[in-house]
């Protein structure tokens, strides 16, 4: 058990922040000013994997880690398509997954943005043209963006973002 | 079909497998494989004796698939995978189209005879769960992807299922039972899979998974290509187990060509391995935490994945170390002076990682929520072939590394851990122990490196062989057949496709909320199971 008293007592065990990533700050940054002035300050997305090999999902979620902490730039991931604004896709979609991928989709309010996040996403990648996917997003409901990478790391994620809330703030 | 020479020690080996199937005769017909397995060919008489021999002698049956054109005999062939301690024996038995089941004596049976129906349209008569498994609803009837008859191309799903076509699930009849259905689209950001809760009250009374949403026709993607192009599709199969498919496919390959790799590739190929097992562990160490509410130990634990991961990509350019790996060694080298970086690294990473297992490991709280939870009892591990740290947290022994040496594991030599509790608890610390055996290991192997060059290029011969090797999930099976230069068949199965099978037994009499942490201290893969 830690003692109580001795926490008093010793040196703060917090670290300082380091600023390890300028660029992934300068995103975040930016990113932030966009969200605010389009979405009313927070963005919700919906993370929805129709096929991937899990690499993506792992970089989704190491932006909620320290590093990134993605939430400070007014991102949050939310539990259903109901809150959400955006529907991040990764992997190529898998017939076995077609259904609950379009019934995700059509849960969600408008207005409503679908980014394709990864190589299989964007087109079906290596699975392209086989018999167990239907092939990239784009193939069940309207792609807005698509972020290609084997998988693409969590700044590329983050920069895609970017461009999306760009986009979406010339629309609006 | 070539064979390798039969050395002495194979004999002696082929007499010990030979009395494993209560019958000595056997002997003389058991042949040695490519990478120190063997094969027997059984007629339909001598199996079913046989099969019960193994089971008395407590064998484990470790894998069951299906190839097309591989006997003269018949159109399929059904090979069985044995293990015992470091024995693998493979049984091949002709199959027409029709064969009787073996799930009543070896459970793991179960979803590997589904598999092989749904893949080749093998009848197993006897079964006692004939569902579909990684081909839902909307495939068409009478569709069977893995025959060479049909071609890799798209199909036309069905639109709709009626409810009458739905999956049926196991129900559980009584006062107060009801289910819960959670998934295939789950509220975090998790892979696919549907969970169906029969609950009294908060107390989980069973659990039936159903997997395969993800199902992306691996196995067929292989075929035709060369075990070179393969690659990719091995690497594709988990992401966070990259490495180890990519060299269960190269060692197979490897062995099957007698191509013998250089040692400095050997060396660097299981210090990725190892990177591999680390980052894997310790994403799964603070998912626990972040499952049981302990921001506090799961930020100590993503940090420090998070700078692996950058260690990654500065040895390999790449933060999963994909396209490193290659048949013949690897793609490139790695760099002195990032060597350097890394053996400074994980020094300090030692260090760093025991400050956060000390804030986790003195909360009791946490601790609290561990302790005998998910319990997965010893007996499950060899029926239901449980693997990896799921195993050695529950008693089990098998770590391929120690009891299959691949690479230079015969060498450098991984410490068995092992813990007899099978809770979460114990999963958590079996992982720990793991993580601070790979950074040391990592260190030996980075202060013994060889110089040299890290790739040998030799042509690809024909033939077959069967590699396996210990992911960070566990035991990862490859059985790779190459004809012509092509991949006729490539049989992955990883240790996930076993271990989500005990989950089902982990959860039983456990209160619904502790299902997140059960799920993510097992870490299982959707992706690799689905394949």
């Amino acid at each position: 058990m830690v003692n109580a008293l001795s926490c008093f007592l010793k040196k703060k065990v917090t670290e300082d922040l380091m600023v390890p990533d300028e660029d992934v700050e300068r995103t975040g940054r930016e990113l932030k000013q966009q969200i605010d002035a389009v979405f009313g300050r927070s963005l919700a997305i919906r993370e929805l994997d129709t096929g991937s090999d899990n690499a993506t999902e792992i970089e989704v979620n190491n932006l909620s880690n320290p590093y990134y902490d993605a939430e400070r730039f007014g991102i949050t991931f939310v539990a259903s398509p109901r809150h959400a604004d955006v529907l991040l896709v990764t992997g190529a979609v898998t017939h076995n997954m077609a259904i609950a991928a379009k019934k995700t989709y059509d849960a969600m309010p408008s207005p409503k943005y679908v980014v394709a996040v990864g190589d299989d996403a964007c087109d079906g990648g290596i699975f392209k043209g086989t018999y167990a996917v239907l092939g990239g997003v784009d193939k069940v409901f309207p792609v807005d963006l698509k972020i290609p990478g084997n998988p693409p790391t969590p700044a590329a994620i983050l920069t895609g973002l970017l461009a999306l809330m760009n986009k979406a703030g010339k629309k609006a | 079909m070539t064979h390798q020479q039969t050395q002495p020690g194979d004999t002696k080996t082929a007499a010990i497998l030979a009395e494993l199937l209560g019958s000595g005769t056997f002997a003389a017909r058991i042949t040695a494989g490519q990478n120190g397995e063997f094969y027997l060919a059984v007629t339909e008489e001598e199996f079913t004796p046989a099969i019960e021999s193994l089971a008395a002698r407590k064998c484990v049956l470790i894998g069951l698939f299906c190839v097309q054109d591989f006997s003269p005999r018949s159109r399929f062939s059904l090979l069985y995978v044995f293990e015992k301690k470091s024995s693998i024996l493979i049984l091949i038995r002709d199959c027409a189209g029709t064969a009787t089941s073996i799930a009543r004596i070896f459970p793991s049976a179960n979803w590997f005879e589904r598999e092989c129906r749904d893949g080749f349209g093998i009848e197993f008569s006897g079964a006692f769960d004939k569902r579909r498994l990684f081909l839902h609803e909307t495939y068409p009837e009478q569709f069977h992807p893995l025959t060479n008859e049909t071609p890799n191309r798209p199909v036309t799903p069905k639109k709709q299922v009626a409810p009458e076509e739905e999956y049926p699930f196991r129900t559980v009849h009584g006062e107060g039972v009801y289910q819960i259905p959670v998934g295939p689209v789950h509220a975090g950001i998790i892979e696919p899979g549907h969970f169906r809760f029969s609950v009294i009250g908060e107390t989980i009374f069973n659990l039936e998974v159903r997997m395969f949403y993800k199902h992306r026709g691996i196995e067929k993607l292989a075929q035709g290509k060369t075990p070179q192009e393969c690659v990719a599709v091995a690497e594709a199969i988990s992401g966070d187990e990259s490495v180890a498919h990519a060299v269960a496919l190269c060692i197979a390959t490897e062995k099957i060509s007698g191509i013998s790799i250089p040692p400095r590739a050997l060396y660097l190929r299981t210090i990725l391995l190892e990177l591999e097992r680390m980052y894997s562990h310790l994403g799964d160490q603070a998912g626990m935490l972040v499952d049981v509410a302990f921001p506090l130990g799961a930020n100590q634990f993503s940090v420090l994945r998070e700078d692996l991961m950058r260690m990654n990509a500065i040895l390999t350019g790449s933060r999963f170390l994909r396209g490193v790996v290659t048949q013949g060694g690897l793609t490139k080298d790695i760099r002195k002076q990032d060597l350097q970086v890394l053996l400074d690294f994980i020094q300090k990473f030692t260090r760093r990682y025991q400050v956060g297992l000390k804030i986790v490991l003195s909360t009791t709280s946490l601790l609290d929520r561990f302790t005998t939870t998910g319990r997965i009892p010893k007996e499950l591990l060899r029926p239901l072939n449980i693997t990896g740290p799921a195993g050695r947290a529950s008693g089990g022994k098998v770590d391929i590394r120690i009891s299959h040496p691949y690479g230079i594991y015969d060498t450098v030599v991984p410490v068995p851990r092992r813990l007899h509790d099978g809770d979460v608890l114990a999963r958590f610390t079996v992982k720990a122990a793991e993580v601070l055996d790979s950074a040391r290991m990592i260190e030996q192997l980075i202060t013994g490196l060889p110089e040299g060059p890290v790739h040998t290029d030799q042509p690809v011969r024909d033939g077959y062989a069967l590699s396996v090797v210990e992911s960070a999930r566990g035991q990862d099976l490859c059985w790779l057949w190459v004809r012509n230069g092509m991949i006729e068949r490539y049989k992955v199965r990883t240790a996930s496709f076993c271990n989500w099978q005990a989950i089902e037994h982990a959860v039983i009499g456990e209160i619904l909320p502790d299902f997140p942490v059960i799920n993510k201290s097992l870490n299982l893969s959707y992706a690799g199971t689905d394949l």
